[in-house]
């Protein structure tokens, strides 16, 4: 069967066509609007967080997806509905809707996390259950005990600021641009990761996360310093001790669930988890500690739309089918 | 008024009080630096409305963060808003003076509100927060 997946639930439009047949499936296309020629097309500048900007790239996306197979021909429907910004979630919702509307198709509805959870396994065989999950991303940092498909228990969540949006923010700090974990991952290789002793929140006996004082942290030593945001030396230094820090209580944290629910299957997404420094971090852990870990490829940790169709073909095979009177959330816990 | 917070736990209590003082429409602009508490207040106010301190994060993914409360709270965070454009797309108007409190964090960028509670936040030297609320009443 034919399966369309979208997502507009942040910057990012995504749409992506998968063929799926008795539980495998096979990537047709997978288009992220950031990613490819489709914007240049349309040229100019439009705001990143406009709805409107989802509006005109909708279309072209989803038809650079289809790879020429008309829409009456997908077997289901995919789509984000939540969470994410309410106004991009409604373009792609609205749009989903009017084209199960026209056509018949069956509608399924994905909550994002979900996909990333699902991400690790696009391209892997799904392990046995129950797995541990753990999503790192700039609007997330959830950590999940995964029971099978749509059983979800959630072990931990950041009390503040997502791993990514710590990224993005320090990489601000430092007169970086953006996306701050590509900069920050860069010059933290020319760094020295002890140079500053940063803080580590490791909030021990729960497995909840904390990025905000460390933002606040590289603020102050920045201050301190009175470093200009201009490269140099100890740009490097605090990029690398900074890394250090979110790496270090991630693979903490990953442990200590490891540890408390004796699971030793271990998926690692969302679009921190396409950092190379953390991916061999844990994967030194994993070995370490005998635990079988899967991580998508780096194209497939950030937002893309097949792990949303992926979800939704799990969601079909159980006659989880949305109405027609879906609608968004911008806060919605998996 | 204006008050010296020597840590989270005071930045919090403060906007616990505050909390406590707000009506359904009422809007509160924070103003404050990176790292200066904006969040930390935000998680005092929800307190005060019986919203657990847990459900607070930063809001800066999604712009608006709906809490359910008597009255709800709607948690906005301006702080990836680069453009006029980008604020209107974002709905956050609709959430301002309706039925539930609206706070603002870098309320900067968008144009002045009136009939605001203004809450600036500033990084002291020696880790101490000063916070200047404007627009409230005082305690009698």
């Amino acid at each position: 069967m034919l399966i369309l997946g979208v997502d507009t639930s942040c910057d990012d439009t995504a749409a992506s066509l998968l063929s799926a047949e008795d539980g495998n499936i096979e990537i047709v296309s997978n288009v992220v609007s950031s990613q490819t020629a489709v914007h240049s097309k349309y040229g100019g500048i439009v705001p990143e967080l406009a709805s409107r900007k989802h509006l005109e790239m909708i279309w072209p996306v989803v038809e650079e997806a289809m790879s020429g197979i008309g829409l009456d021909k997908l077997d289901a429907f995919s789509v984000c509905h939540g969470p994410g910004l309410i106004g991009s979630l409604l373009v792609g919702c609205s749009f989903a809707k009017a084209v199960c509307y026209s056509t018949g198709t069956p509608l399924v509805s994905v909550n994002h996390l979900e996909g990333h959870v699902l991400s690790a396994f696009l391209e892997n065989p799904i392990p046995e259950f129950p797995f541990l999950s753990l999503i790192v991303s700039g609007g997330h940092t959830c950590l999940y005990r995964v029971e099978g498909f749509m059983k979800y228990t959630e072990l931990g969540r950041t009390r503040d600021d997502a791993a990514g949006e710590a990224y993005d923010k320090v990489s601000k700090l430092l007169g970086l641009g953006y996306p701050g974990g590509m900069q920050i991952e860069r010059l933290a290789k020319e760094g020295n990761p002890k140079a500053i002793k940063f803080p580590r929140a490791y909030l021990p006996g729960t497995l909840d996360f904390s990025f905000s004082g460390l933002k606040t942290a590289v603020k102050l030593a920045l201050g301190s310093q009175g470093l200009s945001p201009a490269g140099g030396m100890a740009t490097r230094d605090i990029a690398a001790s900074f890394q250090s820090s979110v790496i270090d209580v991630l693979v903490r944290k990953a442990e200590w669930a490891i540890k408390k629910t004796r699971i030793k299957r271990l998926a690692l997404s969302g679009g921190v988890a396409s950092n190379s420094a953390l991916r061999e971090r844990m994967k030194e852990m994993a070995e370490d500690k005998e635990v079988e870990l899967y991580a998508p490829r780096p194209a497939l940790c950030t937002d893309n739309a097949a792990m949303i169709a992926f979800a939704g073909y799990r969601h079909f095979l159980a006659n989880d089918i949305a109405g027609l009177d879906l609608n968004p959330k911008a806060h919605l816990p998996l | 008024m204006r008050l010296i917070s020597k840590s989270p736990r005071e930045t919090k209590d403060a906007g616990k009080r505050l909390g406590r003082k707000l009506r359904a429409g009422d809007t509160v602009c924070l103003y404050g630096d990176l790292g200066s508490g904006k969040t930390t207040f935000v998680k005092g106010v929800a307190g005060s409305l019986g919203i657990p301190e847990r459900e607070i994060a930063s809001a800066s993914f999604t712009i608006i963060s709906e809490h359910e409360a008597k009255p709800p709270l709607y948690h906005i965070d301006l702080y990836r808003i680069d453009s006029e454009a980008d604020l209107e797309t974002t709905g956050v108007y609709d959430y301002i003076g309706g039925d539930g409190i609206a706070v603002i964090e870098w309320a900067e960028k968008m144009p002045e509100t009136e009939v605001a509670v203004r809450v600036a936040i500033n990084i002291f030297p020696g880790d101490e927060r000063e916070i200047v609320i404007e627009g409230m009443e005082e305690d009698p």
